[in-house]
């Protein structure tokens, strides 16, 4: 390629960067820069931590003996009226958690008997136990949390991570997505969706299974020599074409590939945990092959490592309503907060023993909370046990990236239905993830339809949580 | 140099005189207008900046005295400037707003308000031309035939051109023939259709959580029929508006409202229906703002429009027209139109007089917060409802068509013309309101527009546009060119952008002889990745489609909203969740991955390279290039071409597993043409299976487990209160639990693709081997096909293995209770003896994936 036309390349790039809406041409390029924050960031990378389907905050941080109290008795009135739920019917009776709690560490933090691995670490941590949405069922509560919009069509907190600040490490995604559980989350791929963000500020959603990208292997019976031969074929006839026709693009499209045979090395070994040693994967509880929480909290501090700006983590099945065993609080929770409470509490003290874990920061939680009542479905209390969706009152914990340590922050009522203090929103901790990367999360911003959007919304609600800053 | 900046920062200090529309407008708006305009509820101080009246009454601004409007004391204070918050305004812009005021602070209506004038001038060449004389620029010359043919066929049709289209115009060089043709072909119809269904949010599925299916491909199939039937646009837009409403209608007709149909339908449990029917009836008022006039009128849902003449009442007035339809966020997506004994697709319906609903202003956009009652009207900054209009949805159907409407015809075609040169007139298509975008050429959108109003005629727009010297043009460019105008805004050059999605894909299946040429009809599955539609409480599978059906055009695949086509969305189509007025282009790794690995594409490059090497087996590169790219590759190209094959075939002779697997892509991908039963079920005769009723503890599941103890029964495993023929019940089981387990012989080469149809009304898991399958499985109807997972997949062996299943009832089950598993898989693919010159023609397949890899390939040029 000529001088000039490098120049007038580099010229469409610095047009698009400096946000003139044109010359989208080299957008991947543009996105692989890191980009300035807005202010000095405290955190360089996210792993949220979203447990789909939404835990129990009654069964494993929010300790209500009052509630213990009431267990069996009918629900007060009051507590009922004017209020939706999803499955609850008539008059359904208080729920008293089975477990037993303690105070753990130097912060005192109450935490249940199912998570005697998180216990240990209570004091690297902010527990939130005053978090509060307005929407109840899976779907537009986790839209609101990740998209900041109950509904589809709104861009990822992810998506507006890597728009703002761009990625690390060129020869990965910035935002990337892993799934154990054996479903999707509820609201699907919309939850790392760009939305009207351009198309590559999208998660990319890493299996742990066959392709970690999809389409990332060669085809069958292509070997990597043959593939290169092709790509090098492939390079000779787009600069004949590129001198010929003249547009930067070509040139975009060429990088395009090279990154792509790149990220075709790179994913899958960032993606490969079998060499980790047997100490990791026996605190993690992982098994390489395997999909599974476990295997994704690792995948995460690996990725985290080699600067990927956004991890998001979605493990279903927390949806405990106790319709049946499967969804019971006993028999479903305790072996899946068990494995869950030992991969996310290795995570945690894999970051912190590496340093990462001060420029990482770490969110856990639901979608929304689950009720004090025991779910009544159709009316009568099954053999099982378990909750409704309860959008009122919650827990969430975040840890590292300059929160505080050992911070029990928020408090519930004795029964822990509503939030008597400092209660935080989904739109709070949007705006306090975003500061703690360094954007300004009122700042943030994409033109679109008219309006400014934002991942906090319109509306200037959503708050910098400063309490729980270190 | 000037002229980008005059462009690009909307001439800023080199006006001599400051355009209210220009300069001041977009000034007030940025800075001013969100505190001090149309905004009732957010206006500061009881000023408003954005009207005459509003900014003189106060004397905000005395008109023709800088000195004396407190504005610019207030803009320019040293302490407390306004406004309060964010960079205060430059100097710059300081004196632009005095020369404004100095010169009578004449406020002038924003241009799309005002109705399109008849310019001087009568061609779309004139005014393009007239701007490039302007700048001292002079068009390209016209692009050669083999490029004109090719852009005129992806761009009309999104596919390329039938040879007995194409081989005359090569020969005579009659455009307006070719372009003709191309017009009638019945392509045409599905490349415009699925453009509109972008708009039309089109999906198959319901949205939200569940995602279920529905049936409303029949709107589809309309849309493709319209544009084919060249019906007019202004009884497009009726029809699919109020075709309910319309006298006279045929079914036919009510199938195109379909279109508002197209919103989503939650089913998840305890959602209250009204609230997801008025999100519905916002999306529907976000939607037609958008589509017919460009108008952002989501805005006002909440409050009043911050910055354009729609107030928080009037968005609940347009409410009004759209909040009588008898869809009611149902799970059963009603009313549905029943057309054949298997097709049938969703309609509005207008509620009868009695039960017509009251339209109440939402506070905050809340609807639980209703407030005044309004009634059906239209914006009053906009003309009035035609006169003999019915005050319903058909009346506001007519308004946006109606002569008098600013925007419409505007608005549509530069969505035309942006699909023909990659940007349109307006570049912000879908916000022609103050705060979009201006046109780059006014006089030759009110022209088009004018034009096009009279008959609504739209292959006559597109064939005007397509037939015009500004199309033609090469799209090669100069450096020069590209540094003075690197967008081509002012189209001294043709347009030359990436193909979209759809085009991408079916451009390799019709070069590679593969696309089939089948129109209409239920969604189709091609070929997708394992594992890709995982949605929750919902065990949908990804059936590939038999026969031609894995080789339709793209729109006719399967749109799943939360789980959307991979290979489409990765060249960014969306995926049918909110209305896309335009797609914005990107240029990733992931795109790159996708046409170099994706199975399907590779599929096409095989078959490419077949037809490529029987139709010219001297020259197989020279018809390589003419099958994609319609033109024979210069001597270079065919060189280098030549030499990869070479490479290549010499790497493959080592190879012959490879080379075996290139020459049989169809049949590597296509694992359900060799599907075998392993474990018949009941309807195919049942196999006895071991089993107990009680938990048998720990390690039950693994291949070690005795299970000699256990009983033995076929299936159907349970039991009913009333005798069932047609499920009947082999092996009783009328208790909570049940544990199941089977020994099966597998060969060396394993099988793969597992799957286990199983009829059950209960939950229930599978082990193979001890290692988990499937996981909290529900009931679907019938014997559903359940994949299993890939832990599952890989847990099979040669020799012995035991797939394992535990069974556990749902709910209470008064009536009974039923389970009965089989097992299916496909068988690995026969091994052939490879031919001595199967390397080389191996070897052409990798070139052929080459070649649809090319920059030019996936680009319209």
């Amino acid at each position: 390629m000529n001088e000039r036309m490098q120049k007038a390349l580099a010229e469409t790039r610095r047009h698009f960067l400096s946000g003139c809406g044109i010359g989208l041409a080299n957008m991947f390029l543009a996105e692989a820069q890191p980009k300035k924050p807005h202010h000095t960031p405290k955190a360089k990378s996210v792993i949220f931590l979203h447990m789909a389907g939404s835990p129990s905050q009654l069964e494993l941080f929010d300790y209500k003996p009052e509630l213990v109290k009431y267990n069996g008795k009918p629900c007060p009135d009051e507590l009922l009226k004017g209020k939706r739920f999803a499955f609850i019917k008539g008059v359904p009776k208080m729920l008293g958690t089975p477990y037993k709690f303690k105070q753990h560490g130097q912060s005192g933090a109450w935490v249940s008997e199912l998570m005697p691995h998180f216990s240990t670490v209570v004091d690297d941590v902010t527990i939130v136990r005053s978090m509060s949405t307005d929407q109840f069922n899976h779907a537009p509560a986790q839209l609101f949390v990740q998209t900041g919009n109950p509904r589809f069509g709104f861009a990822s907190m992810g998506a507006w991570a890597t728009y703002g600040l761009g990625t690390e490490n060129q020869d990965l995604p910035g935002f990337v997505v892993l799934t154990s559980g054996g479903n999707n989350p509820d609201a699907g791929k919309s939850l790392w969706g760009s939305a009207f963000l351009p198309s590559v500020f999208q998660g990319v959603h890493c299996r742990s299974h066959g392709d970690p990208v999809l389409f990332l292997s060669d085809p069958e019976g292509m070997t990597r020599s043959v593939r290169r031969k092709t790509l090098d074929a492939l390079k000779d006839l787009n600069v004949m074409q590129a001198k010929q026709a003249g547009d930067p693009e070509t040139e975009a499209r060429m990088e395009q590939y090279e990154l792509a045979y790149r990220m075709q090395i790179s994913v899958p070994k960032v993606m490969d945990i079998s060499r980790e040693p047997e100490a990791v994967h026996s605190a993690y509880g992982t098994e390489p092959g395997k999909t599974s929480l476990a295997n994704n909290c690792l995948l995460a501090r690996r990725l985290v490592e080699n600067g990927v700006r956004f991890v998001q983590i979605y493990d279903w099945g927390w949806d405990h309503h106790g319709t049946s065993k499967r969804d019971d609080i006993q028999y479903a929770l305790q072996p899946h907060i068990k494995t869950a409470d030992q991969a996310v509490t290795a995570l945690l003290k894999d970051l912190k023993q590496r340093g990462l874990l001060d420029q990482t920061l770490v969110v856990w939680g639901g979608e929304f909370g689950r009720t004090p009542m025991r779910e009544n479905r159709g009316g009568a209390e099954g053999a099982f046990i378990g909750r409704d969706h309860h959008p009122y009152a919650y827990t969430m914990w975040m840890a590292g990236g300059g929160m505080k340590k050992g911070l029990n922050y928020g408090e519930t009522d004795e029964i822990g239905y509503y939030v008597t203090k400092d209660k935080m929103t989904p739109r709070d901790l949007q705006a306090t993830i975003l500061h703690q990367i360094g954007l300004d999360p009122h700042k943030l911003h994409y033109p679109y339809l008219g309006l400014n959007q934002r991942l906090i919304g319109p509306t200037d609600e959503g708050r910098v949580m400063r309490d729980l800053l270190a | 140099m000037r002229w980008i900046l005059h462009i690009s920062f909307a001439a800023g200090a080199f006006a001599q005189t400051p355009d209210f529309q220009r300069d001041i407008r977009p000034l007030l708006a940025k800075k001013c207008v969100a505190c001090h305009g149309p905004d009732e509820q957010a206006r500061q101080a009881g000023l408003r900046l954005d009207t005459f009246d509003g900014a003189t009454k106060a004397r905000a601004i005395v008109p023709g005295d800088g000195a004396n409007s407190r504005l610019l004391a207030r803009v320019s204070h040293a302490t407390t400037p306004m406004p309060p918050t964010g960079p205060r305004l430059t100097d710059t812009e300081v004196s632009l707003l005095r020369k404004w005021i100095d010169g009578g602070a004449v406020y002038t209506n924003h241009w799309a308000y005002e109705k399109p004038k008849r310019p001087v001038g009568n061609s779309i060449d004139h005014f393009i031309q007239a701007k490039l004389a302007e700048h001292r620029l002079t068009p390209s010359k016209e692009a050669d035939r083999a490029t004109l043919a090719r852009r005129a066929a992806l761009d009309l049709t999104g596919v390329p051109p039938e040879a007995s289209g194409l081989a005359p115009y090569l020969k005579d060089g009659n455009f307006e023939k070719y372009v003709d043709s191309l017009l009638a072909s019945p392509q045409y119809g599905e490349r415009w259709a699925k453009i509109w269904l972008d708009l039309a949010r089109y999906a198959d599925t319901q949205g939200y959580e569940k995602d279920n299916k529905r049936s409303i491909w029949p709107y589809r199939d309309w849309v493709i029929r319209a544009f084919n039937d060249n019906l007019p646009f202004d009884t497009f837009t009726i029809l699919q508006l109020a075709a309910d409403l319309t006298p006279d209608t045929s079914i036919d007709d009510l199938i195109a409202t379909g279109f508002h149909r197209n919103t989503m339908t939650n089913t998840e449990g305890g959602t209250d229906d009204e609230e997801y029917r008025d999100i519905a009836i916002r999306d529907r008022i976000a939607t037609t703002g958008q589509v017919w006039m460009g108008q952002t009128w989501g805005c006002a849902q909440c409050h009043t429009h911050k910055y354009d003449p729609l107030t928080h009442k009037e968005f609940y007035q347009i409410y009004a027209f759209f909040n009588q339809t008898a869809d009611d966020d149902h799970p059963s997506d009603r009313p549905v139109l029943k057309l054949t004994s298997s097709a049938s697709t969703l309609v509005m319906k207008e509620l009868t007089e009695d039960k017509q609903r009251k339209t109440r202003i939402y506070d905050r956009g809340n609807y639980l917060t209703p407030g005044d009652e309004v009634k059906a009207g239209v914006p009053a900054a906009f003309h009035p409802l035609p006169g003999k209009a019915p005050k319903n949805r058909l009346g506001f159907a007519q308004w946006l068509v109606s002569p008098e409407n600013p925007l419409t015809a505007r608005v549509t075609v530069n969505r035309f013309w942006s699909r023909l040169f990659g940007t349109g007139l307006v570049e912000s298509e879908e916000d022609f309101g103050t705060q979009g975008i201006g046109p780059t050429h006014a006089e030759l959108l009110d022209l088009l527009a004018l034009d096009f109003q009279k008959d609504w005629d739209v292959k006559k727009l597109l064939k005007r546009i397509v037939m015009s010297a500004t199309y033609k043009q090469s799209s090669d460019v100069t450096p020069e060119l590209l540094r003075l105008d690197p967008a081509n805004k002012l189209y001294a050059r043709g347009a030359r952008f990436r193909l979209d999605a759809e085009v991408v894909r079916d451009q390799a299946l019709a070069a590679a002889g593969l696309l089939s040429g089948k129109q209409f009809g239920p969604p189709v599955m091609p070929w997708q990745p394992d594992g890709v539609w995982l949605v929750v409480y919902n065990g949908d599978n990804w059936a590939t489609s038999k026969g031609e059906d894995r080789y339709r055009r793209a729109l006719y695949t399967f749109m799943r909203r939360t789980s959307a086509y991979p290979s489409m969305m990765n060249f960014d189509a969306p995926n049918g969740e909110t209305c896309t007025i335009r797609r914005i282009r990107t240029n990733t790794p992931l795109q790159a991955l996708t046409s170099l690995n994706d199975p399907a594409f590779m599929e096409a490059a095989q078959r490419l390279a077949e037809k490529a090497l029987k139709e010219s087996p001297q020259d197989p590169a020279k018809r390589l290039f003419e099958l994609v790219l319609l033109r024979p590759p210069t001597k270079a190209e065919a060189a280098r071409l030549s030499l990869l094959q070479r490479q290549t075939e010499a790497e493959l002779r080592t190879q012959p597993e490879n080379v075996s697997k290139l020459l049989r892509y169809s049949e590597v991908l296509y694992t359900e043409d060799r599907v075998a039963t392993l474990i018949p079920d009941a309807r195919t005769g049942a196999r006895e299976w071991r089993f107990v009723t009680n938990d048998p503890g720990v390690d039950w599941t693994r291949t070690a487990y005795d299970d000699s103890k256990w009983g033995a029964g076929p299936g159907y495993f349970g039991f009913f209160t009333k005798p069932n023929e047609t499920t009947p019940i082999k092996t009783a089981w009328n208790t909570e639990t049940l544990f199941l387990r089977y020994v099966i012989e597998l060969p060396e080469k394993v099988p793969t693709k597992y799957k286990m149809p199983a009829r059950t009304n209960s939950q229930f898991d599978v082990w193979v081997n001890g290692v988990s399958a499937l996981n909290n499985i529900f009931e679907r109807s019938g014997h559903y096909e359940y994949s299993l997972n890939d832990d599952g997949q890989k847990a099979f062996r040669p020799g012995k293995n035991v797939i394992a299943i535990r069974v556990a009832r749902y709910g209470t089950q008064s009536n009974g209770q039923v389970f009965d598993p089989g097992l299916v898989a496909s068988l690995p693919l026969a091994e052939t003896k490879a031919a001595r010159t199967d390397a080389a023609r191996a070897a052409w397949v990798v070139v052929a994936n080459t070649v649809l890899n090319l920059d030019e390939t996936v680009t319209r040029r």
